[in-house]
């Protein structure tokens, strides 16, 4: 109930916050560009693409990069959103407040984390449905699109515990911030000299790249052993950001 | 004589802060109905030791007891018996003074129905209805602490925690105050931190007095009000002997 109530009340303080809306109208308009512009490539390729009845659709080169670009964009969105989530709350002593109100760590963390993760999701199902509109117009594949945006939100989830967990330990929201992209863009790079010598796929390098992982989901396949890793690393963040709440009593 | 069990007692409360040794060995009890003043310099382990009250923060040693209860075993007692106002009002900027009411009103696991009539009476005791409706991010000092105040008061607690009420309150928020906390102080134990003397003197029945994070001086204030000025200055200028 405390955590339904923290998400809430989070909620409500990102719905008034200029902040939060400017980050999401300054993300929207940019996926639209994107978006315009890769169907206008899309269009201009029609002449090729036709005379190839084996070749990439409107969902291969549309929709699903279009997904993929809000997942890009979640990886500076998700720390800026998440930095104020303990940090700040630390800060201005209402962690404090929180604590001496019997609100438990696991319900601060969890509060906090769907709150932001809400936020996203619904700037995520906001992007979606531009290529949606389109759908009358094409043959989109809907089963590929719809595992595309299971993948997509997934990733966005581990990447907005990622952040909480940050803020968890940083001191300074700025920090945590930081912190969070640096991983963020870690764990999207980490197997970038692996790809470049076309071994993508293979060894524990690749096994810890978000893309590994979301890559299958964009093609349109869902594996379980996919689903695991973005449930494990959203899982982990949240379990080190719950400890070091739970440890700030006896810290002080 | 029966023994009754007093509404507050802290036994031997110790606490470290970044290494150094912040309250030793405090101890004293409240009981309902009570004013207590916590005095002490800048630093002397007012805010820790409210704060260790409040359930905010766990003491490295020693207990503190609610109603007979420990409040490391039972947190929850935090949450319904103790209202707390600490040193910094921790406002949330974006949200009105009602909406922040009525978040304070949701962690403390209030009824909707009875947390209206709790804002309701909030505003009107503590003079915010005129700003009900402002965000607090907008508001004064002396406004915020009265905010502050509504939340300890919100969930009608029986311990009250404040850490320097009337920081940032003018002459006449602040006599309003002490006319407010001899009220609430008639159904509830109040335990206040100062610096300030003659405070004590206006509000309290009793006073401790904290230096270098001990106890000093706990007695009920008598008559005399330049005996607590010249025990307070000893203390602290090192000539006194604790505790009393």
């Amino acid at each position: 109930m405390s955590a339904f109530t923290i998400a809430r009340l989070d909620l409500k303080r990102l719905a008034v916050r200029p902040f939060a809306w400017t980050l999401a109208g300054v993300a929207l308009a940019i996926l639209a560009w994107w978006f315009l512009l890769s169907l206008d490539a899309f269009m201009r390729a029609q002449p090729v693409l036709a005379g190839d009845p084996e070749g990439s659709g409107y969902t291969d080169l549309v929709a699903v990069p279009h997904l993929l670009n809000v997942v890009q964009l979640c990886l500076l969105l998700a720390p800026l959103l998440t930095m104020q989530a303990l940090a700040g709350e630390r800060r201005s002593q209402r962690l404090a407040l929180l604590a001496a109100s019997g609100v438990s760590a696991v319900q601060i963390v969890l509060g906090k984390f769907f709150a932001v993760l809400a936020f996203l999701w619904l700037l995520l199902l906001l992007a979606a449905t531009m290529p949606v509109v389109l759908a009358h117009a094409t043959t989109p594949d809907a089963g590929q699109f719809a595992a595309a945006l299971l993948g997509c939100a997934l990733c966005i989830a581990a990447l907005t515990a990622i952040g909480v967990a940050c803020s968890a330990f940083a001191s300074h929201p700025a920090l945590a911030a930081a912190a969070a992209l640096a991983i963020g863009l870690a764990l999207s790079f980490v197997d970038s000299g692996v790809r470049a010598t076309g071994l993508a796929g293979t060894g524990w390098l690749s096994y810890l790249a978000l893309q590994t992982h979301l890559t299958p989901f964009l093609r349109g396949l869902v594996g379980s052993a996919d689903i695991v890793y973005f449930l494990l690393l959203t899982a982990l963040a949240l379990v080190f950001a719950i400890r070091r709440v739970a440890n700030e009593k006896a810290r002080g | 004589m029966i023994p009754t069990t007093p509404l507050l007692q802290l036994d031997r409360v110790g606490r470290r802060l970044a290494g150094r040794e912040v309250v030793r060995g405090v101890s004293f009890r409240l009981e309902r109905g009570e004013v207590m003043g916590l005095l002490g310099v800048n630093g002397a382990g007012k805010s820790t030791t409210l704060a260790m009250i409040a359930g905010a923060l766990a003491p490295d040693s020693g207990s503190v007891r609610i109603d007979g209860r420990d409040l490391a075993e039972a947190p929850e007692l935090a949450r319904t018996k103790i209202g707390w106002l600490p040193e910094t009002v921790p406002l949330w900027p974006e949200l009105t003074v009602t909406e922040t009411l009525d978040a304070c009103g949701r962690l403390h696991g209030m009824t909707r129905a009875s947390r209206n009539i709790a804002i309701e009476r909030e505003l009107l005791r503590l003079d915010l209805a005129p700003m009900a409706k402002r965000l607090c991010g907008q508001l004064s000092l002396g406004q915020k602490r009265r905010v502050g105040l509504a939340m300890a008061l919100l969930h009608d607690p029986e311990l009250l925690v404040l850490d320097e009420p009337n920081n940032g309150l003018d002459p006449v928020q602040a006599a309003q105050l002490r006319e407010l906390i001899g009220t609430l102080s008639r159904q509830r134990g109040t335990i206040l931190s100062t610096h300030v003397l003659a405070e004590v003197e206006a509000m309290c029945d009793r006073v401790v007095i904290l230096h270098e994070g001990a106890v000093r001086h706990d007695a009920s204030l008598s008559g005399d009000h330049g005996m607590l000025d010249r025990l307070f200055l000893a203390i602290v200028r090192g000539h006194a002997e604790a505790p009393a």
